[in-house]
C-alpha cells in the first residue's frame, strides 16, 4: 500500500509548486493511473515515492512505513521503476540490463538468466535475438520494453511505471497492455502508472488520478470519471467521445432488459453477445447485422435483450444531456 | 640511412639508453595511473576540490619542462637522478589524466545514473558499475595522450642525469651530428607509437562494445 499525505514539492529556484498538497492512497493489488498534461507533476510524484526526490512537506508511507525512515537503496530495490527516459545502461548487454536488480540482490546467475528470458518473452522480444545485444542496437520501442522488463526483474511487489508504453506502436502497445493486465490478474501488484493516453488510462486503471499544475483535480474509477467529470478541464482531457468510451467500460448485462425468450431470428442470424462483453461490442454487432436489438447470453443461454433505445438512453443519462 | 648505421655501430649504447628510457616511462606511467586516476575519482565526488585540483594541474602543465626539471633538482632531497625525473614526469601527466577521469566520470548521461539510482544502486555501486565503465573511452583518451607525452618529455630528463634517448639528441646537437639526433628522435617516436598501440589494444579489451559504436560514430 502506498499512501501520500498532503505532499508538496517545490524545486529549489522554482517559483511555483510542482506538486501541491496532494493526498491519495493506492491499495494493495491496485493499478492507479496518473493522467494530466505535460509538467503537471506526475513524474515528480513517482520519484518522491521511491525517494529519488524528497517532498518539501507532507508524508509518504509505503506499507505503513514512512519512506524517509527506510534505507533508500532497499526501498528502491523493492519497487520496480520504469523511468520515462528509459535509461538503459549502454555499456551492458540487454541480459545484463534486465538482470541488474537481481545482480544487486545477489541472485544466482542461473536463476537470473531464466528470469530475464521469461520477462523478455512477456515483453514480446525474442530472448535469443536480444540478450547479447547492446541498447544502441535496439529500436526505441524495444528499448522501452527492456526497461519494463528490467523493472519487473526481481518481482517487486510495487511498480512505478512512468509512461512505460509511450514509445511502442499502437498494435504492440495493446498487446503489452493485455499481457500486463493478465499478469496483474495473477500477481496483484500495487502499481502507479503514468500515461498521456486516456484510452490506456481507462483500460489499465482501477482508479485514475487526474492532475493539473501540481494539483489533484479528480480521483475515482474510470467509469466515475467518465460519467461525472469534475470540471471543464477533466472533460477536455477525456474527450468529446466519452459516451462511447463509457460503452467500452459498461457490460451488456447492465443495460439489457432481462428475459428468457428472445425472437429466434436474433440467435439464428448471429445477432448476440455475451453478458460480460462491453456494450460497444453490442453496437458493433447491431451495425453489422443491421438490427435494433441483440440477444444477451450467458454462455449458451439467453438471459436478456439489449436494444439501441436503451443504449441511447444510457449515453444521454451519463453525459448529462436531455433526451 | 646513416642514422640507421649510427644505431648499428653504437648498438650497445643505444640499447642501454633505450632501456633506461623505457624503464623511466613505465615507472612514471604506473605511478601516474594509480595516483591520478584515483585523484580524478576523488575530486568527482567533491566539486569544490575539483576546480582547485584541475587549475593546479593546468598551471603545472604550463611550466616549461626544462625549468621544472631544473627547479626540482635544486630542491633539497631531490638533486640529480631518477627520483627527480620520475616526480617531474608524474606531475606532467597529472593534467591529461586527472582531467580525463574527472570529465569522463562527470559527463555520464544523467538519465543513466538516474536509472541506476532508481534501481537501488548505492553511490559506490553507481561509480563502479556505471560511471567508470562509461568513462573508459574518455579515460583511455587521457591515458594515451599522457603516454606519448611522457615518452617525449622524458628526453629532457637527460639534463638531470638520466642516460636515456634524450642524451643522443642532446649530444647530437652539441656535436653537430645530425645522424645521432635523428636516431634518437626516431627511436623515441617508435617507442611512443608502440606504447600507444599497446594502450589501444588494452582499451579494446576494457571498453564495452556497447560504448564503442555509438550512433553517429
Ligand atoms: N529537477 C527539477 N528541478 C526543477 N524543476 C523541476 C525538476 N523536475 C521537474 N521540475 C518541474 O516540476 C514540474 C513537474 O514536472 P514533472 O516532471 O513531474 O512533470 P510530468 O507530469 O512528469 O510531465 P511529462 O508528462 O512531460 O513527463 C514541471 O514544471 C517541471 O518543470
Ligand atoms: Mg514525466
Amino acid at each position: 500500500m502506498i499512501e501520500l499525505e498532503n505532499i508538496t514539492k517545490k524545486f529549489p529556484g522554482a517559483d511555483s509548486f510542482s506538486v501541491d498538497r496532494i493526498s491519495f492512497r493506492v491499495n494493495e493489488g491496485n493499478i492507479c493511473v496518473f493522467l494530466g498534461p505535460s509538467g503537471c507533476g506526475k513524474t515528480t510524484i513517482l520519484r518522491m515515492i521511491n525517494r529519488l526526490e524528497e517532498p518539501s512537506s507532507g508524508n509518504i508511507f509505503v506499507n505503513g512505513k514512512n519512506v524517509l525512515e527506510v534505507d533508500p537503496s532497499g526501498l528502491r530495490q523493492s519497487m520496480g521503476y520504469v523511468i520515462q527516459q528509459i535509461g538503459l545502461l549502454p555499456h551492458r548487454t540487454i541480459e545484463q540490463n534486465v538482470g541488474l536488480v537481481p545482480e544487486l540482490l545477489g541472485w544466482e546467475a542461473d536463476k537470473t538468466r531464466k528470469r530475464v528470458r521469461e520477462l523478455l518473452e512477456v515483453m514480446g522480444l525474442k530472448p535469443d535475438e536480444v540478450v547479447r545485444k547492446y541498447p544502441h542496437q535496439l529500436s526505441g520501442g524495444q528499448m522501452q520494453r527492456v526497461g519494463v522488463a528490467r523493472a519487473m526483474a526481481a518481482d517487486p511487489p510495487i511498480m512505478l511505471m512512468d509512461e512505460p508504453f509511450g514509445a511502442v506502436d499502437p498494435i504492440v502497445r495493446i498487446r503489452l497492455q493485455d499481457e500486463f493486465l493478465s499478469l496483474q490478474q495473477k500477481f496483484q501488484k500495487t502499481i502507479c502508472f503514468v500515461t498521456h493516453d486516456i484510452n490506456e488510462a481507462i483500460k489499465m486503471g482501477d482508479y485514475l488520478i487526474i492532475l493539473n499544475q501540481g494539483r489533484l483535480i479528480q480521483m475515482g474509477s474510470p467509469i466515475d470519471v467518465l460519467t461525472s467529470p469534475a470540471d471543464e478541464f477533466v472533460l477536455s482531457l477525456i474527450g468529446e467521445d466519452r459516451g462511447v468510451k463509457i460503452l467500452d467500460l459498461t457490460r451488456c448485462e447492465t443495460l439489457m432488459e432481462p428475459m428468457r425468450e428472445t425472437p429466434d431470428d436474433l440467435m439464428g442470424s448471429g445477432c448476440f453477445v455475451q453478458s460480460i462483453q462491453p456494450v460497444k461490442l453490442a453496437l458493433e454487432v447491431m451495425m453489422k447485422k443491421d438490427s435494433d436489438h441483440v440477444a444477451v447470453c450467458r454462455e449458451e443461454k439467453v438471459i436478456g435483450l439489449l436494444s439501441w433505445k436503451n443504449i441511447k438512453k444510457h449515453i444521454n443519462r451519463v453525459s448529462g444531456e436531455d433526451e | 640511412m646513416s642514422p640507421f648505421y649510427f644505431i648499428l655501430n653504437n648498438f650497445s649504447l643505444v640499447l642501454e639508453y633505450a632501456m633506461n628510457h623505457i624503464s623511466l616511462v613505465l615507472t612514471v606511467l604506473v605511478l601516474s595511473l594509480s595516483f591520478w586516476i584515483f585523484t580524478g575519482l576523488i575530486i568527482s565526488r567533491y566539486d569544490r576540490l575539483a576546480s582547485a585540483v584541475i587549475s593546479f594541474s593546468n598551471i603545472l602543465f604550463c611550466i616549461p619542462s626544462i625549468s621544472l626539471f631544473g627547479l626540482f633538482m635544486t630542491m633539497p632531497g631531490f638533486g640529480l637522478g631518477r627520483k627527480t625525473a620520475v616526480v617531474v614526469l608524474v606531475l606532467y601527466a597529472m593534467m591529461p589524466l586527472v582531467r580525463s577521469v574527472y570529465l569522463g566520470v562527470k559527463s555520464v548521461d544523467a538519465s543513466v545514473v538516474d536509472a541506476g539510482r532508481g534501481m537501488g544502486m548505492t553511490t559506490s555501486q553507481i561509480l563502479l558499475k556505471i560511471r567508470i565503465p562509461m568513462a573508459w573511452p574518455m579515460i583511455f583518451a587521457g591515458i594515451r595522450v599522457s603516454v606519448v607525452l611522457i615518452t617525449g618529455i622524458a628526453t629532457m630528463a637527460t639534463f638531470i642525469g638520466e642516460k636515456n634517448l634524450g642524451r643522443l639528441i642532446h649530444q647530437g646537437i652539441t656535436r653537430g651530428n645530425a645522424d645521432m639526433i635523428i636516431a634518437g628522435a626516431i627511436i623515441v617516436s617508435l617507442m611512443a607509437l608502440l606504447l600507444d598501440y599497446i594502450m589501444g589494444r588494452i582499451q579494446k579489451k576494457i571498453v564495452s562494445p556497447g560504448l564503442r559504436f555509438q550512433p553517429g560514430d
